[in-house]
């Protein structure tokens, strides 16, 4: 047990503090959208997998930090 | 517990080119897929067959999506679109099968045996993603400059809208064209990555508790199936994503020689009005 296994969990766990709440938002947004006019979700669809994957890049990042503290250092 | 490599490993190598097992994973995505469009170009018909409908649904899918989204030169960039998502697809699926990433060489590396495997996940080695960031980064360069010719251009890309901005959004500008290659890529290799550690790691968790409870035999497999969804889902991302950036490096030159017709290039309302303001 050294501080390396340390570093990477707060990495982890910090840096999915953000996505996850950017992600709620995103998802919840085109939830509302779609229930108030349900034949929109086709073209909400494209748009929303863009934000998410925009979003979700952020927490890859500190994915991608702490698997290279575990492993490569 | 787990063994993870970040690094591609080397199987062999032919003078300097060396093999890696990713390498080995990207090349048997291609020739599968190569065997396919083969098989099914052949025996096409009219009235597809069961087979065929199912190769089509995806490519039928995609192009529905870069047509409704993709402007009038939608044509010159979709078989690159579907090249890339066929691609990713392929990979990430075939790296799901079994014996992918656990046959292989045993070798002793200080003191613990380790397995190298034949065959890696082809995006599991940041390689494969940059250099499928990089063909999107060229390909999205060159429709910028063939819509804007070279100094229309320079002039977007290094001066800013009011000229004394220009020292401070100049180098924002840089910046972010550039994230987007390692943002591309990262993004692909840091999901295929963490599922396959995810899968090593659950199937470690439950085998090791197999004697008191079976779940090693149900919980694996859910994950599988949650990779299965998150491999269409990131192909479908990078796909996009590239489209996306194409059809904004073509857009930015609509934008001042067709202010006038507005009528039929719907996606583009969006964002008309947010340059204006700006």
């Amino acid at each position: 047990m050294d501080l390396h296994q340390l570093a990477a969990g707060l990495a982890m766990g910090l840096g999915g503090i953000g996505p996850g709440i950017g992600l709620g938002i995103g998802f919840s947004k085109a939830m509302e959208a779609i229930g108030r006019n349900p034949e929109a979700s086709g073209t909400i669809f494209v748009p929303y997998i863009l934000g998410l994957a925009l979003t979700e890049a952020i927490g890859i990042y500190a994915l991608v930090v702490s698997l290279i503290i575990l492993f490569a250092s | 517990m787990v063994h993870v490599e970040i690094k591609a490993e080397e199987l062999f190598s032919i003078g300097p080119l060396i093999v890696t097992n990713s390498m080995v994973g990207a090349v048997l995505a291609s020739v599968v897929l190569l065997l396919i469009a083969r098989w099914f170009t052949r025996r096409s018909g009219i009235v597809p067959s069961r087979g065929q409908s199912a190769i089509e649904l995806p490519i039928e899918f995609l192009a529905g999506v870069v047509r409704g989204t993709g402007g009038k030169r939608w044509r010159q960039f979709a078989p690159l679109i579907l090249g890339i998502f066929l691609f990713v697809l392929t990979a990430n699926w075939l790296s799901l099968l079994p014996g992918v990433g656990t046959i292989g060489f045993a070798e002793e590396v200080e003191g613990k045996q380790i397995i190298v495997p034949f065959v890696r996940a082809g995006a599991a080695d940041l390689n494969f993603t940059l250099g499928l960031a990089l063909i999107s980064f060229v390909t999205f360069i060159a429709f910028g400059l063939r819509a804007n010719g070279v100094r229309g251009y320079l002039k977007e890309l290094l001066i800013a809208e009011p000229a004394y901005m220009t020292p401070l959004l100049t180098p924002i500008h840089l910046i972010s064209e550039l994230s987007r290659v390692i943002s591309l890529s990262m993004r692909l290799f840091g999901n295929v990555f963490a599922g396959e550690v995810l899968l090593a790691t659950m199937l470690a968790l439950t085998t090791a508790t197999v004697f008191i409870l079976p779940l090693a035999f149900v919980i694996p497999g859910v994950f599988i199936g949650l990779e299965l969804l998150f491999g269409l889902v990131q192909a479908l991302v990078f796909a996009l994503l590239t489209m996306t950036y194409i059809t904004l490096a073509i857009a930015e030159h609509r934008e001042h020689e067709s202010a006038d017709d507005h009528s039929g290039e719907a996606p583009e309302t969006g964002t008309a009005p947010a340059h204006g303001a700006a």
